[in-house]
């Protein structure tokens, strides 16, 4: 499991996860995922090259948005693929966290 | 490609660590990508690491003498995966649903584990039987239309 960070316009930052985000890949990206979700008000969390997604990967996803709802910002995520969208479904993610499947349409919700 | 002609049953057994999950997926990668579809091979995935990893975490915490049991094995165009282990007794299938969340503030973190291997298994039952959880999962591979009509 790989975490990247990119900078974007308009104050967006955008985390580009790799990999298995299972339990394993979950515990290890949770303390720099943690990190910049304490440094950073929008956030673009893009999972299209995540390939699985289990409860606790849901579970940091979920913690990171609460905390940046909780100062007024914004947490979305990005290009999930097939089973990935539909494990957030099932979670009840996808009424909590808004998906979307381009950048363009993230940065809008991101900067609305 | 859903054919499974030389498909065998197989079994794993796991300690109680949550490293242990790692080795789990290795397994099922080695043996899912034969035979079995791209959605099953996922489905399979899934609920394996969240029955596994609930037991891990709740039945038998910090106790070194708990065993994981995993068993797959093929009937017909369904999978059966068996999951037993020695902790104490945990009935998954007795999990109440989670509540629906319509805000983040409200949104309760976990408890999403046992919903998923509801919704992504065609069936889950549980026994405890000689001292062991015993929860058996089943993954049936979707028809493809020759199959329907022949």
């Amino acid at each position: 499991m790989d975490i990247a960070v990119e900078e974007l316009a308009a104050g967006i930052t955008k985390v580009v996860l790799r990999g298995r985000f299972d339990t394993t890949g979950a515990v290890l990206v949770e303390l720099p995922f943690n990190k910049i979700i304490t440094e950073k008000s929008r956030i673009m969390v893009d999972l299209s090259a995540v390939s699985f997604l289990a409860s606790y990967a849901i579970r940091v996803l979920l913690v990171g948005a609460k905390i940046i709802d909780g100062r007024g910002g914004k947490l979305v995520i990005l290009c999930p693929d097939n089973n990935v969208a539909k494990v957030l479904r099932t979670a009840g993610m996808d009424a909590l966290i808004p998906v979307l499947q381009t950048e363009s349409a993230a940065t809008a919700v991101l900067t609305s | 490609m859903t054919r499974m002609s030389s498909w065998e049953a197989r079994r794993l057994v796991l300690r109680n660590d949550l490293t242990e999950l790692q080795r789990l997926a290795g397994w099922i990668e080695g043996w899912a990508q034969r035979g079995v579809s791209a959605d099953v091979s996922f489905a399979i995935q899934l609920c394996l690491e969240e029955a596994v990893a609930n037991v891990i975490m709740y039945a038998g915490a910090k106790d070194s003498r708990l065993v994981i049991a995993v068993d797959v094995e093929r009937n017909g165009t369904t999978l059966v995966a068996r999951i037993e282990d020695n902790g104490r007794h945990f009935d998954p299938t007795q999990v109440p649903p989670p509540s629906v969340a319509t805000s983040l503030e409200e949104a309760k973190v976990g408890d999403v584990g046992i919903q998923l291997i509801r919704s992504f298994a065609s069936g889950m039952d549980y026994e405890r039987r000689d001292g062991c959880n015993r929860l058996t999962l089943r993954f049936t591979e979707p028809q493809t239309a020759s199959q329907r009509s022949g």
